[in-house]
């Protein structure tokens, strides 16, 4: 886990406890499961396109997507209690390369209980709660952008010639 | 407390005997308060603005009856202390120009509203992430912002909020008010002030 010192401003450490069970499917009815991303950072993100910071945060989370690949830090957008209209509509011109998993009724959300929209939490690959950030920002760029790089470094393998 | 001063059927009624919305008028500037590390803006909503927002995002028309007869405030806040600011709305006073309190309808309320009317969860869901939080320990640079709502006030009313500060609630308190507010009743006129 990166030292508190790294943590740039609006991110919180979590205690490590298991993340709760998360298994929604998006607008064409694809399943994700959480626990199937074990071995990789995931990074869950609730929102709602009616939420102002939300908005302005989503096209940093579609370059962050760029910036980093899915096998270093996968990226699971939870729409809170909209419909498939409405999230359709505002990916379309906000995101496009996003894809959203639909917590339809809002039951996830509330499981999860962030502490509010947008929010975001970083699993590890063991699927523990690591971090939160606290409300909207960009990720792409900057301090963030580095704690991401950092926490989601693979680690070095030693082989043959690298020693010294 | 607030149930006992808000009986929650009274309430009902109260709301059933008001008229309908119609246009309203522009809504009024955000008002703030700074101070102590800590910004307030607040902003009272006209009914239009919240039956337009909430009928966008799909809730069936019993629901937008009840928010239809009360009083927005959207509220931002952010801090830039270096320690735990407390957010807890229970703590806050809201009175009118006369001086009497105006009651605050909590969760607990609105919850109650929405069993009795069966809402439907998606917008129950909605409606509570677009509310402030109860009880919140806002951490350094943590911004927050939601909605909280009142009984329809006579005329100008007062924001008064109290922030415990400190992880343990142990730090000083901060005192903060934001005079002035008025609220736009479904008519479209400030609330007590020859509105229909």
């Amino acid at each position: 886990m990166a030292a508190a010192a790294d943590l740039p401003p609006g991110l919180m450490v979590r205690d490590g406890a298991p993340a709760p069970v998360l298994r929604l499917t998006n607008v064409v009815g694809e399943i994700t499961d959480l626990k199937d991303l074990r071995g990789q950072w995931v990074m869950v993100h609730f929102w709602a396109t009616w939420c102002g910071p939300c908005r302005k945060e989503m096209p940093t989370l579609q370059a962050l997507a760029k910036l980093l690949p899915p096998q270093r830090l996968r990226v699971l957008l939870v729409n809170t209690a909209e419909t498939d209209d409405d999230v359709f509509a505002f990916l379309g011109l906000v995101a496009p390369d996003l894809d959203t998993l639909m917590d339809r009724d809002g039951s996830v959300t509330e499981h999860w209980q962030p502490r509010g929209l947008p929010s975001s939490f970083l699993i590890d690959p063991d699927g523990r709660q690591r971090y939160l950030a606290l409300g909207g920002r960009d990720w792409a760029a900057g301090p963030t952008l580095a704690f991401l790089r950092q926490i989601t470094q693979p680690p070095a393998i030693a082989g043959p010639g690298n020693g010294r | 407390m607030l149930q006992r001063l808000l009986p929650f059927w009274r309430v009902m009624f109260l709301l059933s005997l008001a008229p309908g919305a119609q246009a309203a008028d522009k809504p009024p500037a955000p008002s703030s308060f700074s101070g102590q590390g800590l910004v307030v803006h607040a902003q009272t909503r006209t009914p239009d603005q919240m039956t337009a927002f909430y009928a966008g995002r799909g809730f069936p028309a019993s629901m937008l009856t009840p928010i239809s007869h009360v009083c927005f405030l959207t509220v931002s806040l952010r801090h830039t202390r270096r320690d735990v600011v407390w957010l807890e709305p229970s703590r806050w006073r809201i009175v009118d120009a006369e001086g009497n309190p105006v009651p605050r309808l909590d969760r607990d309320f609105w919850n109650r509203v929405w069993e009795t009317l069966q809402a439907p969860p998606a917008s129950r869901a909605t409606f509570g992430w677009s509310q402030l939080p109860e009880s919140r320990d806002l951490q350094p640079a943590e911004p927050v912002g939601g909605n909280i709502t009142i009984a329809q006030p006579t005329g100008a009313f007062t924001l008064e909020m109290h922030f415990a500060t400190g992880k343990d609630k142990k730090g000083p308190e901060i005192v903060g008010s934001i005079p002035g507010l008025v609220c736009l009743n479904p008519s479209g006129n400030p609330a007590g002030m020859g509105g229909s």
